[in-house]
């Protein structure tokens, strides 16, 4: 007889352990796998996300995974002018290192930060397996699914009332289930980013805009604690003939920040696809959902997705958790309710966001363009922003 | 979609920096990705987009094109 659980979730990042965890929190028995050795690696992300998106879902901050502190933003059009939004001056009695103030966000090291919500999933009854692959689900009626997996090459099948897919932006998961996935090219940003030694940051997440230096996306300088910094940038590109490499080594060499980027040393090479996009229409199946990345859960300005996955795991956990004790069938149809719930705190605005980003690279002329995507940049992270907390 | 002859990819594997960028813009059936997390390779893409030679950041993704009779014996091996 194979084991049998509420829900079985594959991908252990912030998607799937917290709605692992938050599912375990309300009494479900969840099994959590993941096929990696160590989670977070290979990194695909800058590892930006703010303090109030940990508080919401319950993650308590810690040295653990901190790299370094934020206070704030500095959004630069594509000749250097900056619009500069530092809490520390705006809300100087909120915001900074003395007693009783605190960081707008943080800066995380992806690998112990996915192994801390792991952690916590695994504290809160959660059972994990690394090195265990999902290889297809099979919906068995209207009482469960089964789900084949393989750990250290040993083929294992599991029961479930519904399996999670929260198996990132290359999700296997929603494609078992014929969900349509599939992001077009000029919605997912080709991303490079160096973690380097020998360039100051001063607590500010700062973006670079403009076609000259990140056609289609944008470029940034982040803090990564212990004094380096990560520098990188995402294009479209169906945008530019030339690849997210040329235009990273372009940035370095010729942007208005040649001379702060003169002595840099790369000390580690990271990349991703980020996606620019609208969520999935679709992210329900029969005994099935899709959570974070695989549900595209990401800001389509921003590409931001630590934060959305976080809130999107705590919508799934907490429903999940209610659906499941009502002895319903975890048919398609009742599991839109998920959907519907997610759209209603997050998606719609998410949707708004993703028609605002499309506007902007609809317009032709390029110099219009940057006006644009500089004023939107530097309008989105300004405290009266209403998509302050997406 | 294309109308090209199937492809095979190759990855030179000392510029791949394992971003996933590939398999996220993949536009083939689940499976189609390699034991290093990448596109698949050494087996035909009758699709032939090339999306994810676009993609990737480091352009380390190239092809070889097969015809269509000579898959079969790819396969048989």
């Amino acid at each position: 007889m194979p084991s049998t659980y509420d829900i079985v979730v594959i991908g252990s990042g912030p998607a799937g352990a917290t709605t692992a965890r938050v599912a375990a929190e309300n009494g479900l028995r969840v099994l959590l796998v993941d096929k990696r050795q160590e989670l977070g690696a290979p990194i695909q992300c800058s590892g930006a996300v703010s303090r109030h998106a940990l508080e919401e879902v319950g993650v308590p901050i810690t040295e653990e995974f901190i790299q370094e502190p934020i206070y704030g933003f500095g959004i630069y059009d594509h000749q250097g002018s900056a619009s500069i939004i530092d809490y520390r001056q705006m809300k100087p009695d909120e915001y900074g290192t003395g007693d009783g103030k605190k960081p707008l966000g943080y800066v995380v090291d992806r690998r112990r930060f996915d192994r801390y919500l792991m952690t916590l999933a695994e504290r809160a009854g959660v059972e994990t397996w690394l090195k265990t692959e999902g290889l297809g689900y099979t919906p068995n009626g209207s009482d469960s699914c089964e789900i084949r997996l393989r750990r250290f090459n040993e083929d294992i099948t599991v029961k479930a009332k519904v399996l999670v897919g929260a198996d990132g932006l290359q999700s296997q998961v929603g494609k078992w289930a014929g969900l349509r996935t599939h992001i077009k090219i000029t919605e997912l940003a080709s991303c490079l980013q160096f973690v380097v030694d020998r360039v100051e940051t001063s607590g500010l997440l700062e973006i670079i805009t403009g076609h000259e230096w990140a056609p289609g996306g944008y470029a940034w300088v982040f803090p990564k604690g212990h004094g380096y910094a990560e520098v990188g940038l995402g294009v479209i590109c169906t945008m530019t003939d030339k690849n997210a490499q040329w235009h990273l080594d372009h940035f370095l060499q010729r942007s208005f920040f040649k001379e702060r980027f003169a002595d840099s040393r790369i000390l580690e090479i990271q990349g991703g696809g980020v996606p620019l996009a609208a969520p999935l229409r679709t992210q329900y199946a029969d005994h099935l959902i899709l959570v974070g990345d695989a549900a595209r859960h990401v800001n389509p300005i921003t590409g931001g997705g630590i934060h959305t996955a976080l809130s999107g795991g705590l919508i799934a956990g907490r429903f999940l958790a209610k659906f499941l004790t009502t002895g319903q069938p975890a048919t398609a149809g009742n599991l839109k309710s998920y959907q519907d719930a997610w759209l209603e705190k997050l998606g719609d605005k998410m949707w708004q966001l993703y028609e605002e980003k499309t506007q902007i690279f609809r317009t032709n002329d390029l110099e219009e363009r940057d006006r644009q995507l500089y004023r939107t940049m530097s309008s989105y992270f300004h405290p009266e922003s209403e998509y302050k907390k997406i | 979609m294309s109308h090209r002859d199937p492809v095979i990819f190759q990855i030179g594997w000392n510029a791949c920096i394992n971003c996933g960028a590939c398999v996220a813009i993949c536009p083939q059936e689940a499976g189609f990705i390699s034991d290093f997390d990448t596109i698949a390779v050494g087996r035909p893409c009758d699709i032939a987009c090339m999306l994810c030679e676009d993609i990737c950041p480091v352009t380390t993704i190239t092809h070889r094109e097969v015809q269509k009779f000579q898959i079969d014996e790819i396969n048989a091996a």
